[in-house]
């Protein structure tokens, strides 16, 4: 069963990732029962990525690092809310064979996560349709859990 | 031009010298077993892989449309020259380029793999193209095609009817009914995990004996992480656009038609166009009243003021089944 307390967000490297984190910060410093795990997700490589040379290890190589930088930004954000850092977890997932959102739902059923959120990036409807929309995704999958998704506007 | 005969297999000698291609060449033809360089192999030349010789007797075309086709000289068409089949070949050709959708752009590949991949798992599904993949002496991964005997869907639509209200009156369900397998297909691939890659009405040809459509040209792939079939999708919203209506509308077609007109030109609003390109209408019950609405509203998922997406092609294609069976 979901433990409401159990807050999953979904952060990369975007304004938008950061502006969801900075309203959690302000929301969850008070709260010193909720645990937050800081979850980063990179999709499969382009088809072409290993015609050109390219290498599963060197391109997993390059997303760790990636994520490394992403959570010591955000924990940063977070430390300068009041949130210990004895509270946060990392991880760093490969979404091998799924999409991005399959992932995170993922995660968060193998996780028991009751709060999941993530930013909303201000995208067309044809860049919705075309590329997808993982606040959309999540929304529809919310049954058993609670999503906030968080708008770009300043907090 | 004197041939050098000795340099042939036996086998194939007999039937080389007979062979149309050898009064017109002006080359002694070269047997390649790599075909890693395909510019460099032309013509009248011998392609031996699978433990046959395959003679090019032309090169396939195509063209985007409004654009004059060109010749794909890594897609020859050859004979065997064993049996005196006609094969279509695909040779490996890594092209990555840039499709513009409106203002966005997606980067499309060609990938062999892909193809040799979905031709192992329609290899019995009357409803694509079917052919086997090989590798030749430097593991170039090489299709052999089997060619679809038969006419593009656009050309055999366009001589249905004498007008739109008669094709919609006579010819329409069976349309849909035949394009009802195609989605199918396209099903079955992304059910596999895999796409199409590349869906327009001319990717699917009305085989002459049986009248099945069936999908051809499977090398293309893209990369949409999060929504990996939305090209496909689109691309089926694209030919029940077509099949619906006959032709494709852009605003100007609307202006020139004589039963259209001005007047219906005006009641045209940008959420009727396409949600990707804008170019083409997909609200085609202001130019055709009597289409029904259950097959507009299918359309209208494809249109800029659309609230609701297709998230699978199931969705698609069970709505689509409905609409028709409801169809007289």
């Amino acid at each position: 069963m979901a433990v409401r307390e159990k807050l999953l967000i979904a952060v990369d490297e975007t304004e938008t990732s950061m502006h969801a984190l900075r309203y959690v910060a302000q929301v969850a410093s008070g709260m010193q029962e909720m645990s937050i795990c800081l979850l980063h997700i990179y999709p499969e490589p382009p088809p072409d990525y290993y015609l050109k040379g390219g290498t599963l290890s060197a391109y997993k190589e390059k997303q760790d690092a990636k994520a490394e930088r992403v959570f010591s930004q955000a924990m940063t954000i977070l430390a300068e809310a009041g949130v210990s850092k004895e509270r946060l977890s990392t991880d760093n997932r490969f979404a091998e064979g799924k999409t991005i959102s399959e992932e995170l739902l993922a995660v968060r059923s193998e996780g028991d996560f009751g709060t999941v959120v993530v930013g909303k990036r201000g995208v067309s409807r044809t860049e919705e349709f075309l590329f997808g929309s993982i606040s959309n995704a999540l929304a529809q999958h919310s049954v058993n859990f609670t999503t906030w998704i968080v708008g770009s506007d300043d907090y | 031009m004197i041939i050098d005969w000795d340099l042939y297999p036996q086998e194939i000698v007999p039937n080389l010298k007979r062979h149309r291609v050898m009064k017109s060449i002006r080359h002694q033809p070269r047997i390649f077993t790599d075909t890693s360089d395909f510019t460099s192999i032309t013509y009248g030349d011998i392609i031996h892989i699978d433990g046959r010789y395959f003679i090019i007797v032309g090169h396939t075309r195509e063209g985007r449309f409004g654009i004059d086709s060109q010749i794909k000289p890594w897609v020859p068409r050859v004979n065997d020259l064993m049996s005196g089949e006609r094969f279509i070949i695909k040779l490996v050709f890594h092209e990555t380029y840039e499709l513009t959708i409106g203002q966005l752009k997606v980067t499309c590949f060609r990938s062999p793999e892909k193809e040799a991949r979905v031709l192992e798992l329609v290899n019995d599904n009357p409803y694509f193209m079917h052919g086997r993949s090989v590798l030749d002496a430097a593991d170039n991964l090489v299709r052999i095609l089997d060619i679809v005997d038969g006419r593009r869907l656009d050309t055999h639509i366009a001589k249905l009817g004498a007008s739109h209200e008669e094709y919609m009156t006579e010819h329409l369900k069976e349309m849909l009914v035949r394009f009802l397998t195609s989605v199918a297909g396209i099903r079955l691939l992304h059910d596999n995990g895999l796409k199409h890659g590349d869906i327009r009405r001319d990717h699917i040809f009305v085989n002459r004996e049986d009248t099945t459509f069936r999908w051809i040209d499977f090398d293309y792939d893209f990369y949409i992480p999060e929504r990996p079939y939305a090209m496909d999708l689109f691309g089926l919203g694209n030919v029940l656009l077509f099949i619906l209506g006959k032709q494709n509308f852009r605003v100007g077609d609307v202006v020139k038609h004589p039963d259209m007109g001005e007047k219906v030109m005006k009641t045209i609003t940008t959420n009727d166009l396409s949600l990707i390109s804008q170019d083409r209408i997909f609200n085609l019950k202001k130019l055709f009243p009597y289409i029904p609405d259950s097959l507009n509203n299918i359309l209208l998922h494809f249109s800029v003021g659309t609230q609701v997406f297709y998230n699978s092609v199931a969705e698609f294609q069970d709505e689509l089944q409905q609409a028709v069976d409801t169809l007289p």
